[in-house]
C-alpha cells in the first residue's frame, strides 16, 4: 500500500509541508508543548553538517530535530 | 493557606525557553542573587531578593525554563514539582509569567496549566520592542478581560514598564487574583474527571488539575510517600489511564483554546520574513564550513585564554607571596605561623589563581551562549556526540570542563535523559582543566627538548596540545564504553529551539560568570582549603618523635657535610618532610608507583596534587630542596623558579639503581598520569550532589585512578 504521508526527512531543502499527527506519543508531548501542532506549516531548512539532524521552521521558529524525531512528524503529501 | 504576612513574600518567574526570563531576572534583582539547593532534586534554584517601589521587598526565585508541566529534564521537572506542592518551600504567593510577545500564540501552554491550578498570575509580555519594530500591535485589554489576569507588555532589555510590572506584582501579592474555583481553562475529560475524583477522596486533594498531575507524575515527585505513590499507581490502572496520551490530548485542548485568544487580542499578527538569523545560519551551520568555523572559535578561545590569563594570575601569585612573608615576619617561626602561610594562604592561593582563567573562560562561552551560538553547536554536535553515549548538550559541559569540572558537571543539567546526562558528568573531568596546565608546563620544560617539528610547530607545544587531545579522546571513548554498558530505554530528546541571533546582554554575561566563579570558588574552593589544611598537617607532623629524630639527625649530618646556613635549613626541611605521615605514605606506596617510573618523592607529590593538581610543583620544590635558597615559591620570578626545579629534577636519581629519575620516559608518563587521574575532591563532591549518590563518584574516581595507571605505566614503558 502506499503511504499517505511523508516526513521531514522526505523534504527538499526550503520545501514545506503541513503536518498530520505525530507517532511516537512521548515526542508528540515534548512537541506539541513546543508548539508543533497537527496542520502548522513546517519548513525544511538543511540537514546537519554530519547528518541526522534537522533543522526546521515552524511559525517563524527555528527548531533543530534528530533524525528519528523528524520521521515521526507525519506530514501531508 | 500559609500566612503571608508573616515571612518574605515568594514571588515565582517562570516562562517558555528563550522567553528572556533571565533577562528580567537580572533586572529585578541585580547581584541580590544566590543559588541554593533544592531538597529533593538534584538541581540548583536561582533566588534574589526584588524591591517594590514602597520598599518592601520579595524573594523572587528564577524556575528553569519549560514549555509546560510535563517535563523532559530534571531542569523542567523542577517547575512542576514545586507549583504541584504548596508545602513546598519555594510555593510561591504570586507568580511573574514571562512570554515573548513576538511568538504569543506559542507561549501562553503552562501559563494556562498555572491557571488552572489557580495560582495568582501576572502575565508580562516581554520584547515588547521587537513587537513594535515588527509591526506587531497587542490589545492588553482583551487579554486583561479573556484570560482574567494582571497582563503588562515590558521589554526586559530596554527595562522599559518593570516599575509598572513591579507595582502589579505587589499589587497582587496584597490582594491576590486567583480564578475562580469552579472556573478551568482546559475541561478534564470524563476519565480524568473520575481520576481526579478518586484522588480528592484518597489523598483529599481538591483542585483536579493538581490531582490529574499527580497521577502522571506519580514516579518521580519528590514529596509523595510510599503509600501515597500507591494509591496514585492504583487508581492509573483501575482508571487504565494512559499518561502520554492524555498529555498529547490536553496540550492540544488548551492550544484550541488560547489561540483564538491571541489571535483576537493581536490587532497585527506577526509575519516572519527571512532575517539576519537565517543568513549567519547559511554559514554559520553550513555542511562544512559550520564545524570548520566551530573548531577555528575553540582555538581563538584558547589562544585567548593563554595570552591574557597569565598576567592576573602571577599578580595573584606574588601578591599571595607577599603576604605570606608578611605574615612569616610580624608572627615569626612556629606551628601556628606554618598553619597560616603553608595551609592556609597556600590554600587561597591555590583556589584564586586560577579565577582569572575560569572567568575568562566562561566569560566567553557566555557570550556564545547569550548571541545564541551554542544551540547551533548544539544542533551540529549532536550525532557526533550521540555515538559516545552523549547528546548534543554535554557539548557545552565539555568546553565548560576545560576551566574547571565543578561548574561544567552543573551544566549538564539542561539534559534531559538520565543517561546521558550521567555519562556526560562522569567524563567531564578527563578534559583537561586549568588546574592542570601548570604541572604539564613543568613536566613537558623538563622532558621535552624546545626543537622545532617540521620546521614550525614547537614540540613542546605539540605534546601540550596532545594532552588537550588525550583528555577529549579519554572523554569520549570512556563514553562510548558507558554507552555499551549501561543502556536504558528512556526517551531521549534534542528537540532544541535555535533562538534569533542578538547582541549579548552584558548584564546577563556578568552575572553569569560571577555565578561560575562563585561555584568555583564555594564549590571547589572550600574543598581545596580544607585539603590543603590537612596536607599540610601531614607533611609537618610524623608518627611519634620521627620529626624531632630526623631534624637532630640532619642538623648533624649537615654540620659534617659543611652546609651553609640557608643549605641546612633546606636539608633538614627536606629530612622532615621524608619523617613526616606524609613522607611515609609517599615510601609506603613506592612499589605500587615504581612500575610507572616514579620514585617516593613523586608518590608524596601525587598526593598533596590530590587537594589540587598545582600542588605537585609547590610539593616538588620543597622535597628537591630548594626552600629558602631561592626565597618563598610564590615569591620567586616564576620562569626562574621552574628553571631550578627543572635542573634540581634532572639531577635526581634512584637510590637503589642510581639512574636518573626523570628521563623521558618518567615525565612522559607523569604527564599521562595527570591527564587522566581524578585528581580533584571537590569534583567528586559534585558528582556525588548530581548523580544522589556516592556509588558514581566511587566508580569515577577508580575508574580513572585505574586508567591513569595503566596508561601511565604502558607509557612508560613505551618510552624506557
Amino acid at each position: 500500500m502506499q503511504r499517505r504521508y511523508r516526513t521531514i526527512p522526505d523534504l527538499k531543502i526550503n520545501e514545506s509541508a503541513c503536518t498530520i499527527s505525530i507517532s511516537d506519543a512521548a515526542l508528540a508531548c515534548k512537541l506539541t508543548a513546543m508548539g508543533v501542532l497537527p496542520g502548522t506549516r513546517i519548513e525544511m531548512v538543511r540537514t546537519s553538517p554530519f547528518g541526522n539532524a534537522y533543522y526546521i521552521k515552524v511559525d517563524g521558529v527555528r527548531i533543530a530535530l534528530r533524525e528519528e524525531e523528524a520521521a515521526s512528524i507525519l506530514l501531508e503529501i | 493557606m500559609q500566612q503571608v504576612e508573616d515571612r518574605t513574600p515568594r514571588v515565582a518567574l517562570v516562562g517558555n525557553p528563550n522567553s528572556g526570563k533571565s533577562t528580567v531576572f537580572n533586572l529585578l534583582t541585580g547581584l541580590r542573587q544566590q543559588t541554593g539547593n533544592f531538597p529533593g532534586v538534584t538541581v540548583e534554584i536561582k533566588k534574589g531578593r526584588m524591591r517594590f517601589p514602597s520598599g518592601k521587598e520579595a524573594t523572587l526565585i528564577d524556575f528553569p525554563g519549560t514549555y509546560s508541566l510535563y517535563p523532559t529534564s530534571s531542569d523542567e521537572k523542577l517547575v512542576a514539582a514545586v507549583m504541584c506542592d504548596p508545602q513546598n518551600p519555594f510555593f510561591p504567593d504570586a507568580l511573574i509569567y514571562i512570554a515573548d510577545v513576538t511568538h504569543l500564540e506559542r507561549h501562553l501552554l503552562l501559563l494556562t496549566q498555572l491557571l488552572d491550578l489557580h495560582l495568582p498570575v501576572i502575565l508580562a509580555l516581554n520584547m515588547s520592542d521587537t513587537a513594535l519594530e515588527m509591526g506587531i500591535k497587542v490589545n492588553t485589554a482583551k487579554l486583561i478581560e479573556r484570560l482574567g489576569i494582571p497582563v503588562i507588555s515590558i521589554s526586559g532589555r530596554k527595562e522599559d514598564n518593570i516599575q509598572k510590572l513591579l507595582y502589579e506584582v505587589e499589587k497582587t501579592l496584597k490582594n491576590p487574583i486567583r480564578t475562580a474555583e469552579n472556573v478551568f481553562f482546559y475541561k478534564l475529560s470524563d476519565g480524568e474527571k473520575q481520576i481526579a475524583d478518586a484522588v480528592r477522596h484518597n489523598l483529599g486533594i481538591d483542585n483536579p488539575y493538581r490531582a490529574l498531575l499527580l497521577v502522571h507524575h506519580r514516579d518521580w515527585l519528590p514529596y509523595l510517600q510510599r503509600q501515597q505513590r500507591e494509591i496514585l499507581g492504583t487508581i492509573a490502572e483501575t482508571k487504565d489511564f494512559q499518561s502520554l496520551r492524555a498529555q498529547v490530548d490536553e496540550t492540544l485542548d488548551r492550544f484550541d483554546r488560547f489561540v483564538p485568544i491571541v489571535r483576537d487580542a493581536i490587532q497585527q499578527p506577526p509575519v516572519f520574513p527571512s532575517t539576519a538569523t537565517d543568513r549567519i545560519d547559511a554559514v554559520l551551520t553550513h555542511r562544512w564550513w559550520g564545524p570548520f568555523i566551530f573548531v577555528a572559535v575553540m582555538l581563538l578561545i584558547f589562544q585567548a585564554i593563554f595570552d591574557w590569563s597569565g598576567y592576573p594570575m602571577d599578580a595573584i601569585e606574588n601578591g599571595f607571596g607577599i603576604l605570606s612573608d608578611g605574615v612569616q615576619s610580624t608572627l615569626g617561626e612556629g606551628w601556628f605561623t606554618e598553619l597560616l602561610t603553608d595551609g592556609i594562604l597556600a590554600g587561597f592561593s591555590g583556589i584564586l589563581v586560577f579565577v582569572p582563567q575560569i572567568a575568562l573562560l566562561f566569560l566567553l562561552i557566555a557570550i556564545l551562549e547569550e548571541v545564541g551560538y551554542m544551540a547551533r553547536v548544539v544542533f551540529m554536535f549532536d550525532k557526533t556526540m550521540r555515538r559516545f553515549g552523549m547528546n548534543g548538550r554535554s557539548v557545552i559541559s565539555l568546553i565548560s570542563g576545560s576551566a574547571c569540572a565543578v561548574p561544567a558537571i552543573m551544566s549538564s543539567r539542561t539534559i534531559g535523559n538520565w543517561q546521558e546526562r550521567l555519562i556526560t558528568v562522569m567524563v567531564t573531568p578527563f578534559i583537561s582543566c586549568s588546574a592542570r596546565i601548570p604541572v604539564y608546563l613543568v613536566l613537558i620544560g623538563l622532558a621535552v627538548p624546545a626543537v622545532k617539528v617540521a620546521g614550525i610547530l614547537s614540540a613542546q607545544t605539540l605534546v601540550f596540545g596532545s594532552m588537550y587531545a588525550l583528555g577529549v579522546i579519554a572523554a569520549l571513548l570512556s563514553g562510548w564504553a558507558m554507552k555499551k554498558w549501561l543502556r536504558t530505554r528512556e526517551p531521549s530528546f534534542l528537540a532544541i529551539e535555535l533562538p534569533e541571533y542578538r547582541m549579548p546582554h552584558w548584564k546577563n554575561v556578568w552575572l553569569s560568570v560571577w555565578e561560575k566563579v562563585l561555584a568555583f570558588v564555594s564549590g571547589a574552593g572550600k574543598i581545596i582549603l580544607v585539603v590543603s589544611i590537612v596536607l599540610w598537617a601531614l607533611s609537618r607532623y610524623g608518627p611519634g618523635d620521627s620529626i624531632a629524630l630526623a631534624t637532630e639527625q640532619a642538623h648533624t649530618e649537615a654540620i659534617a657535610m659543611r652546609l651553609d646556613s640557608n643549605q641546612t635549613e633546606d636539608f633538614v626541611q627536606q629530612r622532615r618532610l621524608e619523617a613526616s605521615f606524609a613522607g611515609k605514605m609517599g615510601k609506603s606506596f613506592e612499589p605500587l608507583i615504581r612500575p610507572l617510573g616514579y620514585d617516593w618523592k613523586i608518590g608524596i607529590a601525587l598526593l598533596t596534587s590530590f587537594a589540587a593538581r598545582e600542588v605537585f610543583t609547590g610539593t616538588l620544590a620543597v622535597l628537591y630542596n630548594m626552600g629558602s635558597e631561592e626565597g618563598d615559591i610564590n615569591n620567586r620570578d616564576e620562569n626562574e623558579a621552574k628553571a631550578t626545579l627543572r635542573s634540581k629534577m634532572k639531577t635526581e636519581t634512584f637510590s637503589d639503581t642510581g639512574k636518573p629519575v626523570y628521563s623521558l620516559a618518567t615525565a612522559m608518563s607523569l604527564l599521562v598520569f595527570y591527564a587522566l587521574a581524578m585528581q580533584c575532591f571537590s569534583t567528586l563532591a559534585v558528582v556525588k550532589r548530581e548523580t544522589g549518590s556516592w556509588k558514581w563518584a566511587a566508580l569515577q574516581f577508580f575508574a580513572m585512578s585505574l586508567l591513569a595507571y595503566f596508561g601511565a605505566w604502558a607509557v612508560y614503558e613505551i618510552f624506557s
